[in-house]
Parts: structure tokens; sequence; C-alpha cells
């Protein structure tokens, strides 16, 4: 037994030496619990900041509440001016809406109109344009805009039943009866019939309340006009979203592979043989450079094609401007493989961190589920990602089928961080400890 | 002609070579010995154009030898202490992947490569997979990768680190072979057997400072006695080693001791002390001093501590 618990002991001395493994067990699983954590549970659960750009042409109350209700929602960000081209601040309006919506600025837009009552013969109506380019953030935008409208039912009903009755008996026999009604009621329970006949005028402020549980019957007192403005093409929604994301991650874990076979070779002494023939460091450096980005872009390419193949995803008539934003996703990716290469100095070391890193990135730049279901400092650190610009870039080609000036800036983004990571692993290499 | 000029490289805790200055023939088989951590790798890393010296300068056939300069690169020749070569390939393809880079044409490297293989006695397995050979095959497709550019240089360091002694011994005659026809060949070693087989000319160097410098001759006769004794390892010789101490210091060989006598000590006292002892004469002889002797005289320690 004694010697069972010198071997434990010495299995546990030999894990704790070992850095890699120790940051694997414990650091990793952390950071993505801390990540999953705050996506889907905790104090922070839900989505944050979704944008939607919003206009109001009704001066009814009802608009007004339902605006301020969807201005205190956190999920939401209310969009209600943008800069035009003359940078100037303006008020969106219908048409302006729904070109942001379009050119991916927002998710969706939300027209109350003027008319939130008049067209309709029970209820409210109104308009909203949406970009389905991430489904499940949709689907919440969708809930949230919804169960806000819902939440002023409690106080619109009585007028609408109003309306109705006029409707149908005229405006002196419906509004009698309204008045007979409400002196009725207001005799029952108790309740001024000014609250009843001008609610209006009334503090029915009660946004705060849910509608989850109300019957069906209110499903008909709201019409919401649905257009989806952008993606109306696209043959397979869920493949064309998500298939980026996976591709982008497979590809940073086959690069950060394939960068840090320079600690095999120079292990093995290749690196020392190739620099006794006629080539130099920086050739070497180059020659992985290359070899690892046109890996990335074929890697890239084969992956979408066979999601052409499995999931009919429309790869082909946009394909330039796809692999445009492919070769850069690939030397950004090759570039952070560069970089584990030029820091780390073992092979183990530079797996362990390219794990932790990947699945970061993967989990915080939008790969695993919607960048929206962040919190907001999250969403800042997704920005700083490659996978984030990635798959912005793929899904403004296939989904939107932008041309390159669109998703200049998405490979301007990708070629600057490449620069910037070179710069440093540069610096690294010339301090010297793979070669 | 390789000449090195005052050449001193430092690292951050350690000085591997101080103020070295050494000159080596053409067509010379050229010995660098010394104990592990001498600096005779680091001196191979300068002569390859990998280190860059701090001070002196090194010239390989009148060209300075830096990190820059890839033309002097496809004069020399370097196999590696480790086995440098791709596991998961052929020796084919080794082959063809190393000589790709050294500008020869196609149909001419191929005809390298055939020649190499013949060479090392690998062309009949060419086409296996290099993680399948043994180590000494290894050791000699090591070799093969260093000359398809067929080089006037040849620096091996150290190229025979866990060979079995039959591939020790094909290693040996191959580089003698290329030696033979025309190489300089620059080797080093800990082993003072393959310098003493090999090498025409031997430096012997230790903390980075050369000690000195000739032929085996040359060497040996800076020892202040003309022969050791050298005594084969038995069971008696064993057990009275320590009785021979007052006749010099002992050296502990792999078969045998290496007595090196004392000045002033007649042999034939020793002798009498042998036949008292009943050590039979027929495990005695007188030899040439061997290299390991110069080194522990010279530095008071053994090659191997």
């Amino acid at each position: 037994m004694k010697q069972i618990l010198r071997l434990v002991v010495k299995e546990y001395r030999l894990f704790i030496a070992d850095k890699v493994a120790l940051g694997l067990t414990f650091i990793v699983p952390v950071i993505l619990t801390a990540i999953f954590g705050a996506v889907f549970g905790g104090t922070s659960a839900g989505p944050r900041g979704i944008r939607l750009a919003f206009v109001n042409e009704s001066s009814s109350p009802i608009a007004t509440s339902i605006e301020e209700a969807l201005d205190t929602t956190k999920a939401v960000r209310l969009l209600k001016t943008f800069r035009g081209e003359n940078t100037i601040e303006q008020k969106f309006d219908s048409l302006s809406a729904k070109e942001y919506v379009q050119k991916g600025s927002a998710s969706a837009a939300l027209i109350i109109p003027a008319d939130i009552f008049s067209d309709t013969s029970l209820g409210l109506k109104v308009k909203f344009f949406y970009d389905p380019k991430n489904d499940i953030e949709m689907q919440m935008l969708k809930g949230i805009v919804q169960r806000t409208m819902y939440s002023q039912l409690g106080n619109l009903f009585p007028q609408m039943m109003q309306k109705q009755t006029e409707k149908f008996l005229g405006a002196d026999s419906g509004g009698l009866f309204n008045r007979e009604m409400a002196l009725l009621i207001s005799e029952y329970f108790e309740v001024d019939t000014n609250l009843i006949l001008h609610p209006n005028l009334m503090a029915w402020r009660d946004s705060s309340e849910t509608t989850s549980d109300r019957p069906d019957f209110f499903a008909d007192l709201i019409r919401i006009d649905e257009t989806q403005l952008v993606g109306q093409k696209v043959t397979n929604p869920w493949a064309t979203r998500s298939v980026g994301g996976w591709a982008m991650m497979f590809l940073l874990f086959t690069l950060t592979g394939s960068a840090t076979s320079l600690f095999d070779e120079k292990k093995s002494g290749v690196v020392l043989r190739l620099l006794a023939s006629p080539i130099s460091r920086i050739q070497i450096l180059w020659s992985k450079y290359l070899f690892n980005v046109s890996l990335g872009v074929v890697q890239l390419v084969f992956l979408f094609i066979v999601g052409w193949l499995m999931f009919d995803i429309n790869v082909f008539p946009n394909f330039f401007n796809l692999l445009l934003i492919i070769t850069a996703a690939a030397i950004a990716c090759t570039a952070f493989g560069m970089m584990l290469a030029a820091f780390c100095r073992t092979t183990q070391q530079a797996s362990g961190w390219g794990t932790l890193l990947i699945l970061s990135m993967s989990s915080i730049g939008g790969a695993w589920f919607p960048v929206s279901f962040m919190p907001e400092y999250i969403q800042f650190f997704s920005k700083l990602t490659i996978i984030y610009w990635s798959m912005d870039g793929f899904l403004e080609v296939l989904w939107r089928g932008v041309g390159i000036l669109s998703i200049l800036p998405n490979i301007g983004i990708l070629l600057g961080i490449a620069a910037l990571v070179n710069v440093v692993s540069v610096i690294q290499f010339k301090k010297g400890h793979v070669f | 002609m390789i000449q090195i000029k005052n050449i001193t490289k430092s690292f951050p805790s350690v000085v591997a070579l101080n103020d070295v200055s050494l000159e080596i023939q053409d067509r010379s088989f050229y010995g660098l010995l010394g104990p592990n951590g001498a600096g005779k790798t680091t001196m191979m890393n300068l002569l390859i154009g990998y280190l860059q010296p701090d001070k002196g300068e090194l010239l390989i056939g009148g060209q300075k030898q830096t990190p820059e300069n890839l033309n002097l690169r496809k004069n020399i020749g370097f196999v590696p202490q480790t086995i440098a070569l791709y596991d998961d390939v052929s020796a084919q393809t080794n082959l063809e992947i190393f000589g790709s880079f050294f500008d020869i044409k196609t149909n001419i490297l191929k005809e390298r490569i055939d020649e190499q293989l013949n060479a090392v006695g690998l062309f009949e397995r060419r086409k296996d997979l290099v993680k399948t050979y043994s180590g000494g095959m290894k050791r000699r497709l090591n070799i093969a990768a260093s000359m398809l550019h067929n080089p006037e240089y040849l620096l091996c360091d150290e190229p025979t680190v866990g060979v079995d002694p039959q591939s020790r011994n094909a290693i040996f005659d191959l580089l003698q072979k290329l030696n033979s026809e025309g190489k300089t060949i620059i080797y080093t070693t800990h082993y003072m057997e393959e310098a003493e087989r090999l090498c025409d000319k031997i430096a012997i160097i230790d903390s980075g400072k050369i000690i000195a410098e000739g032929t085996l001759g040359e060497l040996v006769e800076k020892l202040p006695y003309d022969e050791a004794i050298i005594i084969t390892k038995n069971k008696q010789t064993i057990q009275h080693r320590n009785s021979l101490n007052d006749f010099g210091v002992i050296l502990d060989h792999d078969d045998h001791f290496e007595l090196k006598p004392n000045n002033g000590i007649p042999l034939s006292k020793f002798f009498e002390k042998i036949e008292h002892l009943g050590i039979g004469y027929q495990s005695v002889e007188l030899h040439k001093p061997t290299l390991e002797a110069l080194f522990l005289h010279l530095t008071g320690r053994t090659l191997r501590d």
C-alpha cells in the first residue's frame, strides 16, 4: 500500500510540475464555465444590447408607453437616431430604419405607425423589419417586442373595447353604451368612470407586468407585420449561420498545430539542419506562414464546399468575396499560430495555451452562440477576436450577399490584427529561443 | 582551409568559447575532443553559421562565415548531434527534401540520392518510413542527408551518439572513405577512442578553451611518460586495483585499467607487486598512453566526468 501511495504522490508531483496539464485541468474549465454561466445563467443572464432601430410615428400614449418599456429593457439597445452621410445625427424614419437593417447596422427595425389604431378593427398594429442572420438572437428579439407590447394590454383593453362598440353601434349609440357600461362597472367595482372611459389620461404605467400567462385571446389584439429584409434567398439559414464559426474554430486548431511544428523540428535538429543549408531564419518563418495561410484557405474553402454539398449553402453566388474574407481570416489565424510558436517553449505549452485561447475566442467571438447573449463587457472583448470579424465577414458575404466594399472593414481589421500579432511575434522570435 | 581566429562566444550563463584559435587544413580529418559542455557544439554552430561569434572571425575556404552568408553553406555539410530527419516519411523523401535546398538539378539530385543511399547501405530500404529504421540506420541516413550537395567540408557533431558498435564502425568506414576522397572532416566527440582512430589532428577542448592540439603522437608526447600500463579487467585485477595506487593514477576504462605511472617508479617494482598479488603477466601489457590520460594530465579530470 505504501508503494501505491508513493506512486500516487509521484503522479501528483509530476502533474503539478506540468503547468500545461495543470492549466488545462483547472483554468480552461473555469474560463469556459464563466463564459457559459454569463450567457445562460447567473445575474447577467440573457442577451444584452440587441440593436433595434426604432421609429415612433404615433402620438398615442400607448406608443410612448411601448417605447419607454423597450428603452428600459437591457436586452435591447433602442436606436432612434443615426448618423447620415453628412455625419449629422438624424432621427430614423421608416425608410432609413429599414436601410439600417439591410446594411447590417441593426438586427431589426420596429416601426410604430401613426395609425397605430385606425386601420385595425381590434388592437394595435406595428411593423417589424428584421434580418434573421442570427436566428436565436432574432427569436429572442421578437419575443421581447411581443412581451413589451402585451404588457400594455391591461391598460389598452377597455379603450379598444370602446372603439369596437362605437364602430358597430355608431358614435352616438356607442358612446351612450360605453358611458352606461362605465357607470355600471364603476358601481360594482368601485372604479372611477374616468379610468374606464379615458384610460390614456390616467396613470396606467404597468409595463413591468409580464404577459406569459395571458390567454391566447389577447394574441389577436396585437398585430405585428413582420418583413424579412435580408437573407430571403438563403436556402439553409441555420447551416449558413453556423458553418463559419465552426470552420474558424477548427482552422485555429489546425494552424496552431502546424505553426508549433517548429518545436518538433527544433527538437529533432531539423531546424539546425535547415539553417546549415542556404536558408535563413526569416525564410523558414515565411515558409511556415505561407504554408499555413494556404492550408487555412484550402481548409476553409473545403469546409464551405462541404457545406454547399451537404447543406445547400449558397457559396458560389458571391464566391470571390467569400474567398477574400477566407484569405484574410486564414492570414489572421496563421498570425495567431505563429504568435503561440514565438511565445511558447514547447509543443505541450503551445498546445495548452492554444486550446485555452481558441476555446475562449470561439465562445466569446460568437462561434457557439450569439455575441449579444453575453454581458456587455464580454461583448467588448468579442470584437478583439479573429473569430468575431471572420464570422461577421462570412455572414455579410453569404447572408447579405454584399460586395467587396462592405467587407473591407472586416478584411482590414483581420489584416490589422495579423500585422500587429506578427510584429509582436517577430520581436519575440528575434529573442531567439525557437531558433 | 578553415581558420578560427580568436573566437569568443558567450551565453547568458556561460562563456562557451573563450578566445579560441585553430587552423584546419583542407582534406584533413580534424577531431575536436572534449567532455560534455566543453564548447564543441557551440564551435560547430559557429562553423555552420547558426551562431554569430561575440569576438573573432571564422574563415572557411577564405570566406567569412556569418549567419547571413548563405552561399558559403553550399560548400558545407553538417551532421547534427540529433537525428535531424522527418520520421513519418521515407528515406528517399527525406533526401529529396533536404537536397532541394541546394539548387541541384532534379536529375543530378536523383543520382546523388541514389549514390548516398548506396554509400550508407540503405538503398534497398529507401522507400521505408524512417521511423521503422534502427538507430544505426537513422544515423547513417543523417550523414547521407548532409552529403547530397557534395560539400567540401563535412562537420560532424558527435554523429555516433547512442549507436551500437557495428553501426559505429560502419559510420567510421563511411567517414574515412569520404576523407580519402578529399573531404575535409571536422569531427567532435567525447570518446577518445573515436578521435584516436579517425583523426589525423586533434584539438582537446575544455571549458571553452583549447588546452592541447596536434597529431595523436604530438599530443601523447606531452605526457611525462612514454608508456602506459594496461591491465585487463578480471576478478583478480578488480580485487587488487587499489593496491596499485602507489604506482600512479589508474584510469578506469570499459574493459581495462590504464595505469599512468608516477615519475621515477621503476617498472621492475611494479612487476614484483603484480607477481606478489598473484596477477598473471598475461593481464598486463605496455601501451602508448591514451588521450584520456593526456586529458587527465592536463585537467585533473577524465573526459567523462
